[in-house]
């Protein structure tokens, strides 16, 4: 979040009305909303500017964006600054996604547009990407809740992948990210086609092929009923189905037959025309709509549903839960969390090993807030740290920490930052392997000294926790964490022999207190 | 029952043909014995500037599609050549009546008035001839040009729609007939063409025209000549400006130079004095290269546009209609800001009836108000001095966002508007130019206000243009709301106008040119199939011009089926009414009066769930397919009871209104044994008794003060 520095001051500050812009660079669109907290409503908008700018086809074809394209995005943006200024908002968010990741120079190219649009822009990971895009369905509450309750999945068409995200009884079980975009796939298979039904018939096939990987690993004999789909610029299809009273617009599989069915004998001009739009949003139609077809014959869904929200709903509704101007009863740290205990899932950890060692690494967490001065985000990582921690082993017994690296690294975590993925990665890698001072450590990555500082800090509570729990056999239960003054006391009430989990603790002390300065002593009660 | 092809050529009528025959009803204002001398000078002269123009526009393009070859034919079945041979047929006629009328009837009318207009130099008194060459030598000889043609000068150019005496001259000494030669000077248009002379003794004002003081020394101007005859001539030009926009990389740049272009041009008309020497004649008939189809023999005055000048003169008003006030609206008030009054309901605006002082206090009082954030307007043509325009200014002064969007493509307006556009932009306002292609026509003002419960969007939409001094001339309607949905459309419209993507859908307003002539289509076949289900189905239209094809067939449609339908069109009308089988349910009236009736309304019946709407656009290609123009539904109840008073009042005038016949001519209503109803002199009297009752309704709250108590 970027203060202007306007908005404060003179004028009617008393009104406790609060403006955000959000903005999305996206593939082909580059959109702004503008939402009004707190005044008739708690959550509106009220402004909605979009223009077409296809920066995706740039970047996905020759690895960066043209400079007369990035012209014409430094246009739109100063004018959205403008228009924000208008509206007096005081705080926005700008992001961009895909087409910027792809571009090799990224970093020069933002540099740029901030400097000539006074915009700060962050560049989202795929998997903060698809997170925002998720909330910004999860805005329309009610529905939402109601559509999760049975098998569903989330599609997030994207230019140049679409992410699949998997919910039963309410909760995310897995997200997954398959590379197969709406604008890739007409880039690659454009010259290869011979007529549309061929090009039909080769996008079905790449796609299924992908489609029988992810079934067998996480949809097994679940019939996703629901089939949510954003992205791909579909919506316009759908229009004629929109029910007043319903904020999701959602189609049977026969209307949706209805609908493919017309289209698919259509070039771009056509469905440009028929559906008014642009002809750019047309091309991406076609492969959007096969995506579909294809989707719900595989998950056995049964009705599509077309939210008809953005990234920047996502992002307004991100900003709106942090600053507790909505509530939601929704809790996507919960999502975060159950997507890291499938990942554990998957590679068979110790679900009550990590279950122990959560509440202990937590409560230790909480205790030391003053001390470490780590937030809610850090707490979060923590938690997914000590919920991964182990998955290592399931490669190699010998190599444990390399191989829980390597793994936390190469899966995307639906909720997090590539930084925070590492971050997580080095804990992990640090709980059991020798820990790596920042003057080495910053030679392989690109993580800052701060982002370090949480590592080490994360690393000397999980390498303690762990010990603790040396013998997987929860001997620990009901510990009770206290500090006083420069130590922190972890007493357990047990009656079993502590001595291995003792000897470990002592070990792995030492790089705690060298961390906090706080010397940790642990006591067993073993009568009541 | 066969179906009935309702696209067949006869059921329509010719656009320009149907254009002329309103300039006959204006015309018909001016043969009208009942109104007072001045205003039947203005309607004369009205229809000159209105044929003035419909040459450059119509005619032009219509000589240029005959030059190019084109031959499709239009809606009534008619190629152009055909269009205009029945023009010229058409225009000679009305060009005769209209000199019929000023030499029969208003000429001794302004005599019986006590203002002789002396027609002939000749006929001037010895006083009057010497007033007269006195003021020739101090005032019109200097600024005088007489050019000659000969071997070695050519023809000179000859601007468009100057007034010019033509002459034949000879060399002193040699034989007259020999050896005529051309000679040519122009009226100057920067001298009155009206010169008083001085009043005889029993005070009687008289007049004489420019061209006749020159005529009366032509010899002055020839010195080494003698002058064999001089006669007024004056040409019209191709003035149709056909902007090519995706040439044009600066708009701006593009306009100002087709402006400097506009005098060079095609002559398509040459107006000529009856009696001019045959000889002058050929002369100009062959350098101007004018067909004889062309020429119009004048038995009068050239140009009567200069009875608008008249109209204005002093010490005359009683022979000129009560200068009409316009009245302040029912409920609003000076004491509340407008934002407040607003709030408390949709405000219906009728103009000229009602002041257009609110219009142009929204955007004051938005340039002032601390809470307004942004305001954002559409100009089409702004009047001379516009206080909008001032106030947009200010408000960029102010610190208010201001978004201006400036048309430039408003006919003959451009210059004005270019002036405009650079001021707005000096003062801080950021302005756009609209879409490449499209005119915006649209008259929509947006103001956004922050305020204790969020943003708040204040919205009026109109049928006319911002232009203070034509809405006090124009009837035109106008809303001023606050509705929600309004705004949001409307912040949408700004958003589109400014090149980006429109809305994922509208709330309430309708735009051309994607979505209104669709809205237009459904709303009348709506009624179609209320008819034929038996359920109650009208259509009442007001609007200024209905040439669409497309609706007009549909209109047909509907009629067949049994939907009643009225409509109330100003000015051309291609629909035949009363057309068995085909349009027997329609009525079609014209309303020609002292204000030009502008306004665009709607009403559709809808099975008894009645709708009512208002437009900038009217019912023709260039509005539908061409144009930005906006549709808006009227929702409040109380206005929408308004709006059907309104509506019902015009199909009840019996004064002004002309009724089209099924052979497409218009006829008055007979109005023997009916009470007269002149809607207009009607709406005038009713918005005088509306503001002074007015204020009893909404009175400000005055507290009493108390009185000591007695004892």
């Amino acid at each position: 979040m970027v203060d202007f520095g306007f908005g404060k001051g003179k004028g009617k500050e008393s009104m406790s009305i609060k403006m955000f812009a959000a903005v999305a660079i996206g593939s082909t669109v580059t959109e702004m909303k503008i939402f009004e907290f707190g005044g008739r409503k708690a959550m509106k908008e009220i402004e909605c500017v979009s223009a077409r700018l296809n920066i995706g086809v740039d970047a996905y074809n020759m690895g960066h964006i043209s400079s007369e394209k990035i012209e014409d995005l430094c246009e739109v943006l100063k004018d959205f600054r403008r228009i924000m200024l208008g509206y007096k908002v005081t705080e926005y968010k700008a992001c961009a996604t895909s087409a910027f990741r792809e571009s090799r120079n990224m970093l020069i190219m933002r540099d740029y547009i901030e400097k000539q649009t006074g915009l700060k822009i962050d560049v989202l990971s795929n998997s903060e990407q698809r997170f925002v895009d998720y909330k910004s369905i999860a805005s329309v509450t009610a529905e939402f809740e109601q559509i999760i309750r049975n098998p569903a999945a989330i599609v997030d068409i994207g230019g140049d992948s679409l992410q699949i995200s998997l919910f039963d009884k309410d909760k995310l079980i897995t997200t997954q990210n398959v590379r197969v975009g709406s604008v890739t796939t007409r880039e690659r298979l454009a010259p290869l086609t011979k007529n549309r039904a061929h090009f039909e018939k080769m996008v079905v096939e790449i796609l299924s092929h992908e489609l029988a990987g992810f079934g067998r690993l996480y949809q097994k004999d679940r019939q996703i009923k629901n089939l949510i789909v954003i992205g791909g610029g579909i919506t316009e299809l759908t229009h004629p189905y929109e029910q007043q009273n319903k904020k999701i617009t959602s189609v049977t599989l026969d209307q949706f037959q209805t609908i493919y069915d017309r289209i698919i004998g259509m070039n771009p001009e056509e469905i440009a025309e028929r559906f008014e739009i642009s002809s750019e949003q047309a091309a991406g139609v076609v492969p959007s709509a096969i995506f579909c077809k294809c989707m719900m014959g595989d998950f056995g869904a049964e009705t599509l549903w077309i939210p008809d929200y953005s990234l920047c709903d996502g992002l307004a509704y991100d900003y709106a839960l942090k600053n507790r101007f909505i509530k939601s009863t929704h809790s996507f740290e919960e999502d975060i969390l159950a997507s890291a205990r499938s990942i554990s899932k998957r590679y068979k950890c110790s679900q009550a090993h990590i279950r122990n060692l959560e509440e202990l690494a937590l409560q230790v967490f909480d205790r030391m807030k003053k001390i470490h001065g780590m937030g809610k985000r850090e707490r979060l990582l923590l938690q997914i740290a000590v919920i991964l921690h182990n998955c290592g082993k399931f490669i190699s017994l010998e190599d444990v920490s390399e191989c829980a690296y390597n793994i936390i690294m190469a899966t995307e975590i639906i909720g997090l930052s590539d930084v925070e993925r590492e971050m997580i990665a080095y804990t992990v890698k640090f709980n059991t392997s020798r820990f790596v001072y920042y003057d080495e450590l910053s030679v392989r990555t690109s993580i800052s000294r701060n982002e370090y500082m949480s590592v080490a800090k994360l690393t000397a509570i999980l390498r303690m926790v762990n010990a603790l729990d040396r013998t997987h056999r929860q001997k620990c239960k009901n510990a009770v964490v206290t500090l006083k003054e420069h130590e922190l006391k972890i007493t357990v009430a047990s009656q079993e022999d502590l001595s291995l989990e003792i000897g470990t603790f002592n070990e792995k002390a030492e790089f705690f207190e060298e961390v906090f300065n706080v010397h940790p002593v642990f006591k067993q009660r073993k009568q009541l | 029952m066969a179906a009935i092809d309702f696209d067949k050529p006869e059921y329509y009528i010719n656009r320009e043909c149907s254009w002329l025959g309103f300039n006959s009803r204006v015309l018909s204002e001016a043969r009208d014995k009942n109104l007072p001398m001045l205003e039947r000078l203005k309607f004369l002269s009205i229809t000159s500037s209105n044929l003035d123009e419909f040459f450059m526009i119509r005619v032009a393009s219509l000589k240029d599609m005959v030059h190019a070859k084109y031959t499709k034919k239009d809606i009534a079945g008619m190629t152009p050549t055909e269009q205009l041979a029945a023009i010229a047929v058409q225009a000679h006629e009305l060009v005769a009546q209209q000199y019929s009328t000023y030499n029969r009837s208003l000429l001794p009318l302004m005599k019986q008035c006590g203002l002789e207009l002396v027609t002939e130099h000749e006929k001037l008194t010895k006083q009057q001839k010497a007033f007269v060459d006195q003021y020739f030598e101090e005032n019109v000889y200097p600024v005088l040009t007489p050019m000659a043609m000969d071997s070695a000068r050519p023809f000179p150019l000859i601007r468009n729609k100057t007034l010019n005496i033509g002459a034949l001259i000879s060399k002193k000494g040699e034989k007259e007939k020999a050896k005529a030669e051309f000679a040519t000077v122009q009226v100057p248009s920067v001298l009155p063409r009206i010169v008083q002379l001085p009043e005889d003794a029993d005070g009687k004002r008289s007049v004489i025209l420019l061209e006749e003081i020159i005529e009366q020394n032509i010899d002055k101007l020839f010195l080494n000549y003698n002058v064999v005859c001089a006669h007024p001539y004056r040409i019209m030009r191709n003035a149709d400006l056909a902007y090519d926009e995706d040439e044009a990389a600066d708009l701006l740049k593009e306009i100002e130079k087709k402006l400097k272009k506009r005098q060079w041009g095609e002559v398509i008309r040459l107006e000529i004095e009856e009696k001019m020497e045959p000889k002058l004649l050929k002369i100009l008939k062959s350098e101007l290269n004018v067909k004889e189809e062309d020429i119009y023999r004048i038995s009068g005055p050239l140009d009567l546009t200069f009875l608008m000048k008249l109209y204005g003169m002093e010490g005359m008003d009683k022979y000129r209609n009560q200068p009409y006030k316009p009245q302040s609206v029912p409920g609003m008030n000076d004491e509340e800001d407008i934002f407040t009054q607003i709030r408390k309901g949709d405000i219906l605006l009728h103009h000229p009836y009602m002041t257009f002082e609110p219009v142009v206090n929204f955007v004051k009082q938005a340039a002032k108000d601390p809470d307004v954030l942004a305001i954002k307007q559409t100009l089409y043509r702004v009047s001379g001095h516009s206080p909008i325009v001032a106030a947009l200014a200010q408000a960029a002064e102010n610190g208010k966002q201001v978004t201006v969007l400036v048309e430039l493509k408003a006919r003959f307006d451009e210059e004005n508007n270019i002036l405009w556009a650079k001021m707005l932009e000096q003062a801080g306002c950021h302005v756009i130019y609209g879409l490449l292609g499209l005119k915006t026509h649209s008259k929509i003002t947006l103001v956004v206000r922050r305020e204790e419960d969020g943003i708040r969007r204040y919205v009026h939409l109109g049928t006319g243009n911002y232009n203070d001094s034509t809405a006090k001339l124009y009837t035109d309607c106008g809303i001023l709301t606050c509705a929600e949905p309004i705004g949001e459309d409307a912040t949408a419209v700004f958003n589109m106008l400014s090149g980006y993507s429109e809305p994922k859908h509208w709330n309430s307003l309708v735009l051309a040119p994607l979505w209104m002539r669709d809205a237009f289509m459904r709303l009348i076949q709506r009624e179609t199939h209320h008819a034929k289900a038996g359920e109650p189905a009208r259509i009442i239209a007001k609007m200024n011009s209905l040439c669409d094809k497309e609706i007009i067939a549909a209109l047909y449609e509907a009629s067949a089926a049994g939907v009643e339908i009225d409509l109330i069109i100003r000015g051309i009308c291609c629909l035949r009414a009363g057309v068995p089988k085909v349009s027997e349910h329609i009525r079609v009236r014209s309303i020609v009066g002292n204000f030009l009736e502008h306004a665009r309304i709607f009403y559709f019946e809808n099975g008894g769930d009645e709708e009512f709407y208002m437009a900038s656009a009217d019912w023709m290609p260039r509005n539908l397919d061409k144009r930005v123009e906006i549709l808006f539904p009227v929702e409040s109840p109380e206005i929408r009871e308004k709006v059907r008073h309104i509506l019902q009042i015009q199909l009840d005038d019996n004064v002004k209104a002309h009724v089209m016949q099924p052979d497409g001519s218009y006829e008055k209503i007979d109005k023997r044994g009916k009470a007269l109803l002149c809607a207009q002199d009607y709406f005038c009297e009713e918005a005088v008794k509306l503001a002074q009752t007015a204020p009893e309704e909404g009175k400000s709250r005055v507290f009493i003060p108390a009185e000591p108590i007695e004892d």
